[in-house]
Order: C-alpha cells, then sequence, then structure tokens
C-alpha cells in the first residue's frame, strides 16, 4: 500500500516576467511508517512539493498539474474543502520552520490544540483539554497545564516546537511533513527536536517526511533520503547509502563542501556558481551550469529520472 | 606584539521597560557579564554561542557600534572606550563589519560599485575615479568580475550579496573584521564559497577576524581559537582543535554532542542539559566551593571553574 | 493596568493644558476683537466699556486661568454671537443634530465598509475586490458635496422622494446620513481589506489550514479576531472625528448644526465658543484614544500579560 503518491507533479507560479517553475516533473512514493528525507536548497521546490501534496498553496496564484496526487488513498487533484480539510490534520499533519510564527497569537496554546481535535473527531471541550494536555506530557513538556494557558509569545521556540508537534500529532496522522522543524531553533534545541521527533515517528508508527537543507538532519533521523535541485529530484537512495557512497554529481559535491568534516583550519571543496533562478532556469539537467562533469548533452537535455538498482535512482547522463 | 583587538572586562546592561506605560518600572538584564578577549593579529577568533548568549552584543560593543556598560576595548593597543566620534574615526577605518543579512544593509538604489566604494567617499580617500577602480579590483578581488560593478544588489544572489558585503567592508584595508553569522543564511552549496574567500582574504591582507556563529562545523574550518559563550559569559576558550577534542565545560560538550552527524553510522543517544543542570554541572579544580572564574589550565585553555 | 491607567490619564491632562494654551495663544494672536467688525462700527470708547466688561482688557494669562478656572468648573462662558445663552445651552441646542448625522453617519458606513473590506479581501484580485476597492476609492476622493448634490438631485428634485433639506422629520434625515456615511465606509473598507490581507497572509494562516480546520472557521475566528486588532484603534477616534459634524454636509442639507458655529465663532472672535469647541474635541479624542487602547490591551494577549520569556 502506497500513502503518499506523487507522480510527475509540476507547481508553476505567474509572475509579472513569465512563470515560474518551483516543482517540475517530481514523483515520490511514501509507504506508511516510513521516513523520507527531502534535501534540497532554497529554490529547490522541496518545500513547495510538501504544500503541494496537502494542497496548502494558494490556487490561484499557484497551478497544480501531476499525473497523480493520492494522499491516504483520496485523490487530492479532485478533492473538494472538506474533504481536503478532513485529509489534513487527520491523515497527514505538518510541522513548520518558524515556531514563533506558527501559533494564533491572540488564542492560547491550550485553545489551538482543542480546536484541532475538535475538528476531527468527536470530542467534548473538556475531554479535549484533557487530551492536548497529555500529548503536551508526551513531547517532554514537564508543566503541560501551564503550557495550554499560555499564549505564543510567553514561550521560547523550543517550547513552541514541541507544542507544533504535539498539535500536529492531536489526531493520530499516518503522516507528518516536517519542514525544516529546526532550522529556526538554537543547536542544543535543535538536537532535542530531532530526537523528540524520531522517537514519536518509531512509536506511533507514522510515516515522517523531513524536509531540510542540513545534511546532518538527514543522516541523523530518516531511512531514505530524497535529494532536490532546481525543482527536480536529482537522486534518491537509503540514507546509509547517500552518505557512504553518493552518485549524481550534485550529492557528491553537497557532501564534499560540508564545513567541519576533518579538522583544522582549511579551505573547502566549493561549489562554483550559485543555485539556478526558478524563474530562468538552465536547460537541460537544472545542475550542468555547476557541474564538474557536464558535457553538452547536459546542457542540451534534462535525464530522465532513472532507477540504478533495487534500491537507488537518480537523474543524471553520466550514470547511464 | 600588541592584539588587533583587545576586550577587557566588558559587560552590557539592558534595561528592560516592564509593560506598563507611564510609569513602568525598570530592570536590569546583564546581557555581557565581564568579557575579556584577545584577538591575535593575523588570526581568526570564532566567537560561539546560542541566542542569547550575548555574543552579537559582545561583536558590536567591540565595533563600539554598541557602549559597553564596563570595560575597555583596545584596538592596536589604544584604549578607545571613550573615544568621542572624531576621535573615532581614524580606527572606524581599522575596524569593519559583516552582517548575516547582507541584503538589507545594501543600499537597493546603488550600484555595486558606488557600495563598495563609499567608505572611501565617506572619509575621503582619493578622487572619484580612483575610488571607482578600487572599488572594482576589490570587486574582482571577492569573487565578482568588473563588470558586476554596474549592476544593483536585487540583481545578485545571496552568495553573491555577502561577496559585496565583504567587499565593502575590506576597502578600507581595516586590520580587523567582525563577521556576524555571515553564512547563515547562505546555501548549503553556497557556504563553503564563503568561507574560503575569507580564508583567503585574511591569509592575504593579514587580516584579524572575529567570527561570531553558532554553527560549530563552520567554526571547526575556518578559526584558530573558539571562545564559547554561555549565558553572557565566556566558559571556555582554546585553540579550535582542543575545543573539539578536549573540551571541558559541561555546555561546550552539549553544543558539541547537539552537532548532528556527519554519517548516520554514528547516530547516537543523547542525553540534554537544561540550562540549570550546566550551571550545577561547573568544573571544581580541587574540591572546594566556591564562585566560578575563568582560569588557565593549558597554555591558551581557559575555562570557566570553581577554583 | 491601573498603573496604566493612570499613566495614561496624567498624559492626557497634559496635552489637555498644552492643547488649551496653545489654542488660547493663538487665538488671541489673530489681530482683532470681536467688536471690530465693519458691518456695526461702534466707536472706541463703547469697544473699550465692552472689552472691560467682557474682561478682555486684562492681561492674556489672567483671562486664560480665568477662563480655565470656569472650565474646570464646567462654566464655558458666553457665546458673543448669542449673548442670550451660556456656551453650554448653545451646544446643547446644536450638537444634537451634528451627533445624529454623524453618529449614524459611521454607524451605517462603519460596517457596510467592514463587510465590503472583509469581500474584497477574501476575493482578492476578483472582480469583487476591484469592484469594492473603486467603490471605496469614489467614497474617498468624490469631495462630499459632489455626492450631496447628487442625492439631492436624484432623490430630492427628480423622484420627489425625501426633502432636499432641512432637520426636522426623520424623514429629512436620511439623505445627509448617506451623504455622510460615504466617508466612514470608505475609510473602513480600504482598512479592512489591506488588515484582512495582512493576517491572510501570515504563516498561522497556512497552519491553520493544514490542522484541517474548515475556511469558515479560520476566517471568523481567526482571521477576523487578528485583524480587528488594529481596527479597534481607528474605530472610536474616527467616530469622534466624525461625530463632530460635517461643515459641508450641514451646510449642503441646511441642518442646525454645529458646523457652522465652527466657522462663525472663528470669524467673530468668539473667544469663548471658540475654546469651548476644541477644549470639548480635545477631551473627546483624548478619552477615545484612551478607550481604544484599553479594548487593544484586552484584545491582545501580547500586551495584556507582558512577555514571559
Amino acid at each position: 500500500m502506497t500513502l503518499l503518491n506523487i507522480e510527475n507533479l509540476t507547481v508553476s507560479f505567474p509572475q509579472h516576467d513569465g512563470v515560474v517553475q518551483a516543482v517540475r516533473g517530481v514523483s515520490l512514493r511514501v509507504s506508511p511508517g516510513e521516513s523520507i528525507g527531502i534535501v534540497g536548497e532554497s529554490g529547490s521546490g522541496k518545500s513547495v512539493t510538501c504544500m503541494a501534496a496537502l494542497r496548502l498553496l494558494r490556487e490561484p496564484p499557484s497551478r497544480i498539474v501531476a499525473d497523480r496526487l493520492e494522499l491516504g488513498g483520496v485523490d487530492m487533484l479532485r478533492a473538494g474543502r472538506t474533504q481536503l480539510a478532513a485529509v489534513r490534520g487527520r491523515i497527514a499533519a505538518m510541522v513548520f520552520q518558524d515556531p514563533m510564527t506558527a501559533f494564533d497569537p491572540v488564542f492560547t496554546i491550550g485553545h489551538q490544540i482543542v480546536e484541532t481535535i475538535r475538528a476531527h473527531r468527536d470530542l467534548s471541550k473538556s475531554a479535549a483539554t484533557t487530551e492536548a494536555a497529555a500529548l503536551l506530557a508526551r513531547v517532554e513538556i514537564k508543566t503541560p497545564d501551564a503550557i495550554l494557558n499560555s499564549y505564543p509569545h510567553q514561550l521560547s521556540g523550543g517550547m513552541l516546537q514541541r507544542a507544533m508537534i504535539a498539535m500536529a500529532l492531536s489526531c493520530r496522522p499516518q503522516i507528518l511533513f516536517a519542514d525544516e522543524p529546526t532550522t529556526a531553533l538554537d543547536v542544543t534545541i535543535q538536537a532535542q527536536i530531532l530526537h523528540l521527533i524520531k522517537q514519536l515517528q518509531a512509536e506511533l508508527g507514522m510515516a515522517l517526511i523531513m524536509v531540510t537543507h542540513d545534511l546532518g538532519v538527514v543522516a541523523e533521523t530518516v531511512d531514505r533520503v530524497v535529494v532536490m535541485y532546481g525543482g527536480r529530484v536529482m537522486e534518491t537512495a537509503p540514507v546509509q547509502d547517500i552518505f557512504d557512497a553518493p552518485l549524481h554529481p550534485y550529492t557528491q559535491a553537497l557532501m564534499a563542501s560540508m564545513p567541519g568534516r576533518t579538522p583544522g583550519k582549511q579551505r573547502l571543496i566549493e561549489i562554483a556558481g550559485a543555485s539556478p533562478n526558478p524563474a530562468n532556469p538552465p536547460t537541460g539537467c537544472p545542475f550542468h551550469p555547476r557541474c564538474a562533469v557536464a558535457d553538452a548533452q547536459c546542457a542540451a537535455e534534462a535525464p530522465a529520472f532513472r532507477a540504478l538498482s533495487e534500491s537507488r535512482a537518480a537523474a543524471c547522463w553520466r550514470l547511464a | 606584539m600588541t592584539p588587533a583587538l583587545e576586550l577587557k572586562n566588558v559587560s552590557k546592561t539592558y534595561q528592560l521597560r516592564q509593560s506598563g506605560g507611564f510609569f513602568a518600572r525598570t530592570t536590569d538584564h546583564l546581557a555581557v557579564n565581564n568579557v575579556s578577549l584577545t584577538l591575535p593579529r593575523n588570526q581568526i577568533l570564532g566567537l560561539v554561542g546560542e541566542s542569547g548568549s550575548g555574543k552579537t552584543t559582545t561583536g558590536m560593543m567591540a565595533m563600539r557600534l554598541v557602549e559597553p556598560s564596563a570595560g575597555q576595548i583596545l584596538v592596536d593597543g589604544t584604549d578607545i572606550t571613550a573615544l568621542g566620534h572624531a576621535a573615532l574615526k581614524p580606527f572606524r577605518r581599522k575596524m569593519q563589519v559583516v552582517f548575516q543579512d547582507s541584503y538589507s544593509a545594501l543600499d537597493p538604489m546603488m550600484t555595486l560599485a558606488q557600495i563598495v566604494a563609499e567608505p572611501l567617499h565617506i572619509h575621503g580617500l582619493g578622487t572619484a575615479s580612483e575610488q571607482t577602480e578600487q572599488a572594482l579590483e576589490m570587486l574582482v578581488k571577492t569573487g565578482l568580475d568588473r563588470s558586476y560593478g554596474n549592476r544593483y544588489p536585487h540583481e545578485l544572489s545571496g552568495g553573491q550579496r555577502q561577496r559585496v558585503a565583504i567587499a565593502r567592508a575590506l576597502i578600507l584595508r581595516p586590520q580587523v573584521l567582525v563577521a556576524d553569522e555571515p553564512t547563515s543564511a547562505l546555501d548549503v552549496s553556497v557556504k563553503a564559497q564563503i568561507i574560503n574567500l575569507l580564508l583567503d582574504l585574511q591569509a592575504e591582507m593579514g587580516l584579524s577576524i572575529l567570527f561570531i556563529s553558532h554553527d560549530l562545523s563552520v567554526v571547526r574550518s575556518l578559526t584558530d581559537k573558539v571562545a564559547v559563550m554561555f549565558q553572557g559569559r565566556i566558559v571556555e576558550e582554546a585553540p579550535t582543535e582542543t575545543i573539539f577534542t578536549d573540551a571541558r565545560h559541561p555546555y561546550t560538550r552539549s553544543l558539541l554532542d547537539a552537532i548532528p552527524v556527519l554519517n548516520p553510522r554514528e547516530r547516537r543517544a543523547r542525553t540534554f542539559l537544561s540550562r540549570v543542570q550546566i550551571e550545577a554541572a561547573t568544573p571544581r579544580l580541587s574540591g572546594q566551593d566556591g564562585t566560578p572564574e575563568l582560569h588557565d589550565i593549558a597554555p591558551g585553555h581557559r575555562l570557566e571553574a570553581i577554583r | 493596568m491601573i498603573r496604566y491607567i493612570l499613566g495614561r490619564l496624567a498624559s492626557i491632562a497634559l496635552t489637555f493644558t498644552v492643547v488649551s494654551i496653545i489654542v488660547f495663544l493663538m487665538m488671541h494672536a489673530v489681530p482683532g476683537g470681536p467688536f471690530d467688525g465693519n458691518d456695526m462700527p461702534v466707536n472706541d470708547a463703547v469697544k473699550a466699556k465692552l472689552n472691560a466688561s467682557l474682561g478682555l482688557d486684562q492681561p492674556l494669562y489672567v483671562q486664560y486661568f480665568k477662563y480655565m478656572w470656569g472650565v474646570l468648573h464646567f462654566d464655558f462662558g458666553v457665546p458673543f454671537q448669542s449673548p442670550g445663552e451660556t456656551v453650554l445651552q448653545l451646544l446643547g441646542r446644536a450638537w444634537p443634530p451634528s451627533l445624529i448625522l454623524g453618529g449614524a453617519g459611521v454607524l451605517i458606513g462603519a460596517p457596510l465598509g467592514i463587510l465590503l473590506g472583509m469581500a474584497a479581501a477574501l476575493r482578492r484580485n476578483t472582480w469583487i475586490d476591484y469592484l469594492a476597492s473603486a467603490f471605496a476609492t469614489l467614497g474617498l476622493t468624490i469631495p462630499v458635496f459632489v455626492i450631496s448634490m447628487a442625492l439631492i438631485m436624484v432623490f430630492a428634485v427628480w423622484l420627489n422622494w425625501l426633502p432636499a433639506s432641512g432637520w426636522g422629520k426623520p424623514r429629512s434625515w436620511i439623505l445627509p446620513i448617506i451623504a455622510y456615511a460615504a466617508i466612514p465606509m470608505a475609510t473602513y473598507a480600504r482598512y479592512t481589506r489591506s488588515a484582512m490581507l495582512d493576517v491572510l497572509t501570515k504563516p498561522f494562516v497556512t497552519v491553520l489550514r493544514a490542522k484541517g480546520l474548515s475556511e469558515r472557521r479560520i476566517i471568523f475566528q481567526h482571521v477576523l479576531r487578528n485583524a480587528a486588532l488594529p481596527m479597534v484603534t481607528v474605530f472610536l477616534p474616527m467616530f469622534i472625528g466624525t461625530a463632530t459634524g460635517s461643515i459641508f454636509v450641514e451646510a449642503m442639507f441646511r441642518v442646525p448644526g454645529l458646523g457652522a458655529y465652527f466657522v462663525s465663532s472663528i470669524e467673530l472672535r468668539d473667544y469663548s465658543l471658540e475654546m469651548a469647541l476644541i477644549l470639548m474635541i480635545t477631551m473627546m479624542f483624548c478619552v477615545a484614544y484612551l478607550i481604544s487602547d484599553i479594548i487593544y490591551a484586552l484584545l491582545n494577549p501580547r500586551i495584556r500579560f507582558g512577555d514571559r520569556k
């Protein structure tokens, strides 16, 4: 059974000087309980892919086209408003990057968790409040009742992100999208939150999509990695394979340029150039202008995403 | 040799206004508490800590962009703590700063050549055409070719904008550069470029850099020495590799332990310490009680401990 | 909170004093006096006598303190242009029509404007938005006397449904109120639209959608409540601003309101009335700002509870 099934997804935004294609032909399948990391830089299309999967982008202006977009058996492309609302929070929940802006500032944390529970489950207000307190305890908050009665501005980023996770888990979703959940947090808090997400994922048996720019976050949390660049998937592989033997030139370059890999003050291996401009992407493979092994074919035509083994696949002419 | 920059017992107290309008009470908040730092010539000193640790305030005080409440700031051995605007100007030439968000720091109405030449203009150095020529040379030095001189900030990528900010900071050939999280907002694939640029320029121009960051991986590749800040204090300072291999303070250790692994094979369980637990675990050099202070425990290795 | 209100009251007292001094000085800095008119010349001896009877021959600071002492006892003096009554009596007579006109205008215009603004924000960049925005812009740019003229032409002259002027029966109130409501309607429509759009682009709205809340709940419980925060701060002061009456609408429809006295008190150097009008309006604005700040604080947890971090 496939929980999330995306085939050939394209997301575009019209802009004053043309159409920006944020996602260009992405396919992704996630099974129940699986944990996947989507790695990419800004403009790679990683967040937009997740937002599109939940149909959270404003349409118009954005335009979503796909051969298939199914979440928990629901055809997300054809689902109406009520059906979408039933999927969101219930089948698939999402945790966002900046916990400081993710809560409505005029309501208490408790109010916001309770309204989530009551949107999907037939519970009284007091039963839902009890449940909310239990959820906060579950995310290792020591004083759940105090936090329930707090307003967002009264809490730290780490505490808010815990509450956010508790809220996301309140209706036992089958899949959790975590979009850079630790980027806005301090290093030590990041480690705690990642640990918490990993632990809850295992305990609840839900699938996880961890969206991040940080290879370290991926190394810590997921089983399989999807590397995105310029709106396309470059490579996918089990997490250990990606770190032991990256195949795509972009993945290889990204690994090699990570600072702090070896002791001592030293120049790093750098990737020349800048990320592609989504409004004016290069022809062919999006990485070819910065790629050390690119040739005329790479500039002329985008390589197809093809399986290289049972568990690995990549989009690169050099890997044919 | 006199160090390029020295902070002696510098503190900063902020008055926090309690909510309540006209007759509101204020409480004192000690953002930086008795910090002493030495930035030797031609070296890169990493100042590491989490949000609220006081690292940015310390950097701003070193530049006298924030006035210290107590302590002294020495540039080239001269005390600049009490200098007025005019007397400070020659020292401003010796100290420059680069921020995390270079976009808001670049005037969108000016060309890159104008932006980079502006400090020369302010200090009245050279004719207009000499200033432009120097600016273009500096752009080339930071990895942008001369054609960029006529462009505007919005035409650039994040990494290119950070190059321009660095070019502007270095055009006066300063001795000291304070770099506050200059790579934090950059894409992973561009981060290495800027780190390399800073390393190259430091060697070439004989710069001394105070590199403020929360990213220990970057600090490891870039710095000679690291000072760790916690709750406004420096709790440990040592040569960079010593910090990574032989950290003694519980806070330094918890920071290092929190760095994500570089390979999934190294995944491990971690113990997380609260601030209170960290304070309680302050190292003791002997069995006695007392107040924690910085002590030299090895050459170049300072540790906050109870003697 | 009590501390806060006490602080605000102190600053209101200060504002009030400063405004009174400035107005008093400016009033007397304008050359001429109440008996200098050309249509009814009086000789110097009579003028001196009249001035003395009204205390106008005394030094300015004495006049100021005398007047303000009276104000503290709710004695605003006697209007020179209508010496048969006190200033308070004159206000009591002339204010009600202005109050009805302005108050009804706001009460009708504001809700309409808010609805219009909401519709525009929720249907951003559709014909509803464009139509609402065009409507609001027209309301702000067309001078109120043009609107008044148009209303009189259509409903009084051509259709002959309503009286063209006067303030007798409530039937005659309708046209001036409609003419006047255009201003608050347009202002509120623009304000609501931008406040709503501002909230709609906040990240927490995406989170609310991701939680699976219905669109109706998102808009009516979360977005509106957040958008209302900045709006409460303008509602009351605007109410005061409009409830003091509109000179133009009152003139167009011959409403016997306060508007005319604003102008005449300045022209005739009617010092007592002029001071009284400005002081009352100052006081009302101060109180309105205070009340709206308190409401804002009550609605906004950030102010109510302060930062705990």
